[in-house]
């Protein structure tokens, strides 16, 4: 009793104080996301239209549509996805079922990837300037920008990935063993469904990091806005021609709106489908979680 | 014995990715020499000047309309990036939106448009004329009145371009300002914006591309043009090289231009594509 009291008394005081802070904070956050969404929106809605998505840029993208730089920027996340996703979750069950964590290999190999995920863009542009387009000789291209993509997205990919692995119990592992499942069949039907959740939450943060990138495009896969034949195109995707247009192109908001409006609808649509596979995957296998 | 199956797996993945990426380079490789292979459609590219890279990946699609085997890759980057990949032979062409400095003149320039930055005010107000340390003052928020300088008593509206436009920069770097010091009322994007808000305010100051001030002033926009150092904003006195706050934007190259290089730069050049030049709001170039 005696000890309740003053407790009490604080609480009285102290609760209605933080319910405010978190209130506030929650509509802050909220507020920013929605002011964002509904400015993108406004200015944009009227630019989006069948045309738009279509047809060629004109007038240096003042009027006609963003078709051409809508099929770089599928190729340029499609190169980065294809080549990360098997890197970066073969890497994660390596450093997770198949090395020893105290091993200097394991141990490097992370503390490599926490500092390559804190690496600023621009770096990974450069870089990949100087390795895929020049040393290898791809130039300015699909291929060059979208393995670019895949070297800046690979350290969330597997960091996650390991950790979903990490939240996988042991006794799933053990008992597999006791069955006497071979351990491909074990990652196959039981250790990757459940890491599963960890794989999508890396995906979605890697998707979003590599379509928002402009400045590590704008060296690798380049400024071109013809419409690709192959990888070995230089192709500008969205958010360089967002750029673009609000930087360079006087008379260009307008469309550098629309052109927003499409880029987040696309991450939104990307999103859904990699969370839709990522649960039907799940489901598919043996294992109920 | 399990683990070494999925490794070996694992290694065949590998050599698969590793493979591909190496067939796709041999890919990349026949397609970018193409000069080896006449009957391949002929490739130049250029890089640089994000200030140019509009202006020439509109000249270069319609040259590409009245050449069907020609393909111009435009690269933007900055004008540094024009005269380095220039220089080693990384680009056909280099973009570069100054003035060549004496260090870089081993390469050749050519010239295909200028562009000039203007004081506008708006048509009522009293000033005819402002020296480059009353601008300088004004600018960074010495002078806020008129009066100051000779005008009427009004606090003075003053107008800036928002961080990375072109005029800003030739503005900032023509006054020696570093562009944190410009101290503004009012930051904006494009020139027909200032121009707007310039005609609608009779204390307004702001400072735009000549070519698009130009066209609104003959279109009856009430603003005027100020003279420099007495020399009157005209695209003429660009052309003629006379106005102070003017550069040229250039197309750089390592060697004498010629083939397929030489064809573009002339065409960027010629008369018949002034339009493209003007639909920029530059000025064009005449030899």
């Amino acid at each position: 009793m005696i000890k309740q009291r003053p407790r009490s008394r604080r609480s009285s005081f102290g609760e209605p104080l933080m319910q405010g802070l978190l209130w506030s904070s929650v509509l802050l956050i909220t507020g920013a996301f929605m002011w964002l969404c509904s400015d993108i929106v406004r200015h944009g809605f009227r630019q989006l239209s069948w045309d738009f998505l279509t047809q060629l840029p004109r007038d240096t993208g003042r009027s006609g549509g963003i078709g051409p730089i809508l099929v770089s920027t599928g190729l340029i996340i499609g190169v980065c996805l294809g080549v990360s996703i098997p890197l970066g979750v073969g890497t994660a069950v390596f450093l997770n079922e198949f090395s020893a964590p105290q091993r200097w290999l394991s141990q490097f190999l992370g503390i490599s990837l926490d500092i390559l995920a804190g690496v600023p863009s621009i770096v990974f542009g450069l870089f990949g300037n100087a390795f895929f387009c020049k040393t290898l000789g791809l130039g300015f291209s699909i291929l060059s920008g979208g393995l670019t993509l895949a070297c800046m997205v690979l350290p969330i990919l597997i960091r996650s990935t390991q950790a979903g692995l990490q939240s996988v119990p042991n006794d799933y592992r053990l008992s597999a063993a006791a069955l006497g499942v071979s351990r491909s069949a074990v990652l196959w039907q039981v250790l990757l469904p459940a890491a599963m959740p960890g794989l999508v939450v890396g995906l979605l943060l890697g998707i979003g990091r590599a379509i928002a990138e402009t400045a590590a495009l704008l060296f690798t896969s380049g400024y071109v806005d013809r419409m690709p034949t192959s990888l070995m195109d230089s192709g500008r995707a969205l958010s360089v021609h967002i750029y673009d247009l609000a930087v360079n192109v006087a008379g260009g908001e307008q469309n550098a709106y629309g052109t927003a409006l499409v880029l987040v609808l696309l991450l939104m649509m990307i999103n859904g489908s990699v969370s839709w596979l990522g649960k039907r995957f799940q489901q598919t296998r043996i294992l109920d979680v | 014995m399990k683990s070494s199956v999925s490794l070996t797996h694992a290694l065949k993945v590998t050599i698969a990715i590793a493979s591909l990426s190496f067939g796709l380079m041999a890919c990349g490789n026949s397609g970018n020499s193409s000069n080896a292979t006449p009957a391949a459609t002929k490739k130049l590219v250029l890089t640089g000047s994000s200030t140019i890279a509009p202006l020439a990946s509109e000249l270069a699609k319609r040259y590409e309309s009245q050449h069907a085997d020609v393909r111009i890759d435009v690269q933007s980057g900055g004008s540094s990036r024009g005269i380095v990949d220039a220089r080693q032979g990384s680009a056909d062409i280099g973009m570069v939106s100054r003035s060549l400095k004496p260090d870089e003149k081993d390469l050749q320039s050519f010239t295909i448009a200028q562009d000039g930055v203007a004081i506008i005010l708006n048509k009522t107000n009293g000033i005819a004329d402002l020296s480059n340390e009353q601008i300088v003052g004004i600018y960074t928020k010495k002078i806020t009145n008129w009066k100051e300088v000779g005008g009427k008593d009004a606090p003075i509206t003053v107008v800036n371009k928002a961080e990375g436009r072109s005029t800003l920069e030739l503005f900032a770097s023509y006054f020696k300002l570093e562009t944190k010091e410009i101290k503004a009322d009012s930051v904006i994007g494009e020139n027909e914006q200032a121009i707007k808000l310039v005609a609608g305010n009779p204390d307004a100051i702001a400072y735009v591309s000549i070519g698009t001030a130009e066209y609104e002033a003959n279109q009856s926009a009430a603003i005027k043009l100020l003279p420099m150092r007495g020399i009157e904003a005209s695209t003429a006195n660009i052309l003629n090289g006379q106005f102070p706050l003017s550069r040229p934007l250039n197309l750089v190259t390592k060697t004498t231009p010629m083939g397929l290089s030489k064809e573009f730069i002339d065409f960027a050049q010629s008369k018949a594509n002034d339009d493209i030049v003007k639909a920029q709001y530059f000025v064009p170039f005449v030899r």
